[in-house]
């Protein structure tokens, strides 16, 4: 297959996407793509350019310089019905009932009308909202809507969604029945690309992480690769006053806890299996060593951490000499 | 490239079809909607049941001179029988009653006056009978209750009743006249300190005493000079180009002034559509710009097809909430074809021109869109509904003012203010279509038409990019400003 096959064939792709407001940069230089089937966290802190990255995935918004393809070509007319968008900001016309809502956005997307309601009544039946069919949006309870604007988001079965921010707002139980679908759709072999700021779900559902900074790609690989940046940690706890002192060469970091234990995050060189090996070896009795699984919240905060300290130190000074000016 | 943005029809109607049922789902749609048909009932109710709107007073005359309270009645008398004559020869009577129906109720009003005349046309077509409440007198006249005013006053107050057509009444106004050394004094008492019936009726009853006292030093009378102003020279206007084969049948007739009146009539209705559309489809746009659903519609909908979805569903649905006002007009303009001054109906009929038809469809379209567009983007500029109110403002005032072109055309059809109005996009729609009953050229008909489309599309393009801008980048009036001071100011 060649390279022009591949990104014909791939959802979505963009190349050296830059994009700014009012003469500041929101995006800078972009370029990634999404290959079929794929799910697909799209990561970062508040303005960090997800929202407006996906603007210019949909052709909402154009971009200032790079190329945007969606489907292998420019977001338009040909992308229409093929996808499932569903924005950070939600709402629904209030006085629509949920059938309704479901109906006439599959309806825009090219299903027929009695085709719609049937979809709207079978997906409101599987997930649950049967007795909110003929309810009016308005009267609806936020998770019901959220639920309901998804459901109107997916009802004709597109090949690519875009979800920004789906589980944002809900509260546990309807975070795990939102997740519930996505893994649903991803089952059926669809691609899907979504934001969130709660990297438990990421971790669950993700097969890829994009991750932005001060609107730029600061990493883009697989959920494992993202694990690997995350600093390595452990507990280790000991009778023993020599312990710090054993442990100290290895470790970037060391905090005591409440409980006579140290917190230790590992040095990149360093290996717990190393550290066990010096307290044998130093004749150190350990009353507790627990290596501790990296978690992607980890790896996000080391790998956009310092960026967005920076960007925020820089967005500060700029307001300081504008004040000053 | 096409001109015009592309649509998909379907995705069009669909959001069409959205909004419209929205609307129509509303409360104050279908009170607006009844509204003509609740009036009416109110109306035929008030007939039926002979309800007085504003029912006469009771009045009377105190005249210690003894000289004037007779001439003031025998004026009051007067005027009520013109009242009559005019409803016979100019009014409804002239309309709706045969030759020999009108000369019988003459006949009754010479020799009895004007109530027995009333009741004659009651019986000689009892369906008048609602209609003759217009005939009525607003002043029952009493006998004085006291002899004085100080005693009249209780009365007055309503401390005291009187009796009157069978009930106790207090009694609504006074009408009290002395003799001063100076001459005749009038005073009018009552409570209600806006009442002026009598006191106009006393009015010109010592304005025309003052003229016959001043004829009488001439020698002269009212009635000579009234006779002598019988036979003045009559004006009458004619009109060199109405089609006819004498010059004596181009008198200008009532007929002839039909084309105008329903020439204002078609500008004002274009007006109030365009006007009532304009801030549905500011609403609707700032409604969806709140509710955020715009931006998953944009996945699988183009700009120009949310713009013309949202154009033709208000459109629809104002000429619905317009649907009982044109069906009242055609019952009346039937009812006047069927029963009314067939000169008038068969004017009527041939107002409606092909040509008048075409460009006021034309107009009717091409002036929803442009001001429909304007206030489509100005909702998707505005934050708040207080943002969209500030914002109208001025193209309100433009509107309101386009409206004026009405009143110039039916005075001066041939104003060169109202032929500029008629070139002038903003004002075209109006003016165009009031000055169709005086036959404009039809180059600037067609110029007026092509001048306004342009701008039309040019307003549907701006409307696409301040929508995709105001919707998108979440911003209001203050990022207009900013890209203005960057593009336009060059100022960082």
């Amino acid at each position: 297959m060649t390279l022009k096959t591949f990104m014909s064939r791939s959802p979505l792709s963009l190349k050296n996407v830059s994009k700014s407001f009012g003469g500041k940069a929101a995006v800078k230089d972009v370029s990634f793509t999404i290959r079929q089937g794929e799910v697909i966290g799209f990561l970062g802190p508040n303005g960090a350019g997800k929202t407006t990255t996906i603007r210019m995935a949909l052709g909402l918004i154009p971009p200032d310089t790079g190329e945007v393809k969606l489907f292998g070509e420019k977001p338009g007319e040909n992308a229409f019905g093929r996808i499932g968008f569903l924005p950070e900001e939600r709402g629904l016309y209030k006085k629509q009932t949920a059938r309704e809502s479901i109906a006439h956005m599959a309806r825009l997307n090219g299903i027929k009308k009695k085709e719609a309601f049937k979809l709207a009544d079978e997906l409101l039946d599987r997930y649950g909202l049967s007795e909110a069919k003929r309810k009016k949006n308005k009267d609806m309870s936020k998770g019901m809507a959220q639920k309901v604007q998804l459901l109107s988001a997916i009802a004709h079965d597109p090949e690519f969604y875009i979800l920004d921010e789906p589980f944002s707002g809900l509260d546990p139980v309807n975070q795990r029945v939102l997740e519930g679908i996505v893994s649903e759709i991803a089952g059926r072999g669809k691609t899907i690309v979504f934001s969130t700021h709660v990297m438990e779900h990421a971790e669950r559902l993700c097969d890829r992480i994009i991750l932005m900074g001060a609107g730029e790609v600061v990493f883009d690989g697989t959920t494992e690769m993202a694990l690997s940046k995350a600093p390595r940690r452990m507990v280790i706890a000991s009778d023993d006053d020599r312990l710090m002192q054993t442990v100290s060469p290895f470790a970037e970091e060391v905090d005591a806890r409440r409980d006579g234990g140290l917190n230790v995050i590992l040095k990149e060189t360093a290996q717990s299996q190393a550290v066990l090996e010096r307290c044998v070896a130093e004749k150190i009795k350990l009353t507790q060593f627990e290596p501790k699984q990296p978690t992607l919240h980890e790896a996000f905060v080391a790998l956009v951490g310092d960026d967005v300290r920076a960007d925020m130190k820089s967005e500060m000074s700029e307001d300081l000499a504008r004040e000053e000016a | 490239m096409s001109v015009l943005p592309a649509v998909n029809l379907r995705r069009t109607f669909l959001i069409a079809r959205r909004d419209y049922l929205g609307y129509i789902k509303t409360w104050g749609f279908w009170i607006s909607f009844l509204m003509p048909f609740v009036g009416m009932g109110f109306s035929i109710g008030f007939a039926t049941l002979d309800v007085e709107l504003s029912p006469p007073r009771y009045e009377t005359i105190l005249d210690e001179t003894g000289q004037h309270a007779e001439g003031i009645l025998a004026l009051h008398e007067q005027k009520q029988t013109r009242k009559v004559e005019r409803f016979l020869d100019d009014g409804l009577g002239a309309q709706v009653m045969s030759e020999d129906q009108r000369t019988s109720v003459r006949e009754t009003l010479e020799a009895e006056g004007s109530e027995a005349a009333k009741a004659k046309i009651e019986q000689v077509m009892p369906s008048l009978k609602g209609q003759l409440k217009s005939l009525d007198s607003k002043i029952n006249f009493v006998a004085p209750p006291a002899e004085s005013l100080a005693e009249s006053q209780a009365y007055l107050k309503g401390e005291s009743l009187l009796q009157a057509d069978g009930k106790a009444r207090a009694l609504d106004g006074l009408l009290y006249i002395t003799q001063t050394k100076d001459g005749p004094k009038a005073e009018y008492w009552s409570k209600n300190i806006n009442a002026s019936d009598l006191k106009n009726l006393a009015a010109n009853y010592f304005e025309s005493l003052a003229e016959t006292s001043y004829l009488a030093q001439g020698g002269l009378t009212p009635d000579g000079l009234a006779e002598a102003q019988k036979g003045r020279l009559e004006v009458s206007s004619f009109d060199p180009t109405k089609v006819s084969d004498d010059t004596t049948s181009q008198a200008v007739t009532r007929a002839d002034k039909v084309p105008y009146y329903v020439a204002g009539g078609l500008s004002i209705f274009l007006w109030l559509t365009v006007f009532s559309g304009a801030y549905m489809l500011l609403t609707s746009m700032l409604e969806e710009k709140l509710n955020k659903l715009l931006e998953m519609m944009l996945a699988s909908t183009r700009f120009s097809e949310i713009i013309f979805g949202k154009l033709l569903g208000v459109a629809a649905l104002t000429l619905t909430a317009m649907a009982p006002y044109l069906l009242l007009m055609g019952v009346a303009a039937v009812g006047i074809a069927l029963k009314g001054d067939s000169e008038i109906a068969q004017a009527l009929a041939q107002s409606f021109t092909p040509k008048l038809l075409i460009f006021f469809f034309i107009f009717l379209v091409l002036g929803y869109i442009f001001y429909g567009a304007c206030f489509i983007a100005l909702g998707a500029l505005s934050q708040s509904m207080q943002d969209a109110q500030t914002m109208t403002t001025p193209i309100v005032i433009v509107l309101t003012l386009c409206v004026l072109v009405v009143p110039l055309g039916l005075n001066s059809p041939d104003s060169p203010l109202l032929r500029l109005a008629s070139l002038f996009p903003l004002s075209a729609p109006f003016a165009v279509i009031i000055r169709l009953p005086s036959d404009p050229p039809l180059w600037e008909l067609i110029l007026s038409a092509v001048l306004l489309g342009l701008l039309s599309l040019g307003v549907v393009w701006a409307a696409g990019r301040v929508f995709r801008y105001g919707v998108l980048s979440g911003s209001g009036m203050s990022a207009v400003k900013g890209w203005f001071n960057r593009t336009v100011l060059r100022r960082t």
